[in-house]
């Protein structure tokens, strides 16, 4: 976790490009066929239940069983690997980047990311607390609540199988939560954010001031 | 590995029952599958019941199976893979989230030990092995029983078996256990009032009480070979990062069988009783087991953790 947050070097980098780039890798091993190109405009899943799925980037091909895969961001597609059209690919290699605009929101996150320490998801799964981290938020509110490593802090839910998810970090207070209880989450995907408790005061400072930028600058998307 | 058995009260199952009962289930899938791969299945899932304890009475079975890991650990001794924790009756016993679960005298209530030595992608094959065990044991005894996704043993529209599966890791060496939690309605006929329109006891659908000890070696005879199906299937090695083909695992073509799912008209929740999220059709199974839905807007779902309950 950072100690020292120089806010005119995040905020000016984040003015300059208040963008991610968002990196479309092969599934698995197979023949690669594109959707989209250079340029072109794609969308995330959408729907209530997040159903209808985002626009289609390539298919990949292996075994005779072809397989459509489709954005998980909107954005616009700034890379192409054009070279491998139709050519064998293996599992995670780089086919494209999507250049996705930040909210301010996203934007604050993203900021928040890198002076929080991040517990990620160990597997695609449905993640909920663990009783007495989920009675202890109940009675005093997250970011009150305070994890140690090693602790019980949530179960991961997958096949109706539970397995407790032991907390492995820096001991702190839980700041942000970035998972809803029912709702799938990607493997690596951050599930907590966690900080000292001495570092609270610079972490809302952070929200502050990053509010405060925005609200007196017109060059960021909101 | 020596068997070991313990105390008889009340259920009564020891290890060369459940070997005995393994001799028929062997017999008996010959008639339908290739001998060899019979064998082979049955070899892998020989595990099941290496051990057994029957206690007359427990708070919760998953609650032993923890401590009876913690003290082999530190007495200096390995946990028997496959050890089986049985009780007559369980004093409180809970099903999942905070669900109670209702273990009067009467039913099959107990957990399996089961050290995790399986593939990530046979892992979430479990929850279908246990409710494919179940169910077949439960059709073996004349009842017309059939599966609700993910492994709900119904009989008409009611529950006779529910399953609880935790992961464990030991507390000294951080070994990984699954804990395959069982709770089958035998002959307890009366349950709690919130129940009564949804559970069903097997003396019930039967007519007839049943004797629990044996429903216990057929049951375990069965789990013997639904686990022992997805170290057979690794072994074949048809699988990949995203799952199996789900044309191939026989597991999931025995899941297909016994299920009515899928056709069906539901409501998906991830605790559908207290917080149902939308309706859909089910359309199939993916090679993971995950359950495939079409929306009311056409668009296909697959959910990999949750519950259903018929429209």
């Amino acid at each position: 976790m950072a100690n020292e947050i120089d806010f005119d070097e995040i905020l000016s980098k984040y003015r300059s490009d208040p963008f991610d780039y968002v990196e479309v890798c092969a599934t698995h091993t197979g023949t690669v066929s594109f959707r989209v190109g250079e340029g072109g405009a794609v969308e995330g899943p959408s729907g209530e239940w997040q159903q209808i799925p985002g626009t289609a980037l390539y298919q990949i091909t292996r075994e005779r069983n072809p397989k459509l895969i489709a954005a998980r961001t909107n954005g616009v597609v700034s890379e192409i690997r054009s070279e491998l059209e139709g050519q064998f690919v293996e599992a995670g290699e780089k086919l494209m980047t999507i250049r996705h605009p930040l909210k301010k929101k996203e934007i604050i996150e993203n900021i928040l990311k890198e002076v929080l320490y991040l517990f990620r998801a160990p597997e695609r799964a449905k993640y909920y607390f663990a009783l007495d981290v989920q009675s202890r938020i109940e009675k005093k509110g997250a970011r009150a609540v305070t994890i140690e490593a090693g602790e019980e802090v949530l179960t991961m839910s997958l096949m109706k199988r539970d397995t407790p998810i032991y907390y492995t970090g820096e001991g702190g207070v839980i700041h942000s939560v970035y998972f809803t209880p029912g709702v799938s989450v990607s493997q690596g995907e951050p599930l907590l954010g966690i900080c000292a408790p001495e570092k609270l005061p610079l972490i809302q400072k952070i929200i502050t001031r990053v509010k405060a930028d925005w609200d007196s600058e017109q060059g960021f998307s909101t | 590995m020596e068997a070991r058995e313990f105390g008889r009260v009340g259920i009564a199952v020891t290890v060369a029952e459940v070997n005995r009962q393994r001799r028929i289930e062997d017999r008996s899938r010959r008639q339908t599958w290739p001998a060899a791969d019979v064998e082979s299945i049955l070899r892998y899932g020989a595990f099941v019941g290496s051990a057994i304890e029957c206690h007359p009475v427990l708070d919760r079975a998953m609650e032993r199976a923890r401590t009876h890991i913690a003290a082999m650990e530190q007495g200096g001794r390995s946990v028997y893979n496959g050890t089986v924790i049985l009780a007559d009756r369980l004093e409180r016993s809970k099903g999942r989230f905070d669900r109670t679960w209702h273990a009067p005298a009467g039913g099959l209530w107990g957990c399996l030990l089961h050290v995790n030595t399986l593939l990530p992608q046979s892992r979430n094959l479990i929850s279908l092995a246990v409710g494919v065990a179940c169910c077949e044991a439960v059709r073996e005894m004349g009842i017309a029983a059939e599966l609700r996704w993910v492994n709900d043993v119904l009989v008409g529209d009611r529950k006779v078996a529910g399953f609880l599966i935790e992961s464990f890791f030991s507390p000294r060496y951080r070994e990984e256990y699954n804990l395959i939690g069982f709770g089958i309605n035998i002959n307890n006929r009366h349950f709690p009032h919130e129940l009564q329109d949804t559970a069903l006891s097997l003396a019930q659908a039967l007519g007839r009480p049943l004797d629990i000890s044996a429903f216990a070696r057929l049951f375990l005879a069965k789990l013997s070979f639904a686990l022992g199906l997805l170290y057979y299937e690794e072994e074949q090695g048809r699988y990949d990062d995203g799952g199996w083909e789900v044309e191939d695992h026989r597991l999931l073509r025995c899941w297909r069988e016994l299920a009515t799912t899928v056709g069906r008209r539901v409501v998906f929740g991830f605790n559908v009783m207290q917080a149902p999220q939308y309706q859909a059709t089910v359309s199939g199974i993916s090679g993971s087991g995950g359950l495939v839905m079409v929306l009311d807007d056409g668009h296909e779902k697959t959910e990999y953790s949750g519950e259903i309950r018929y429209v």
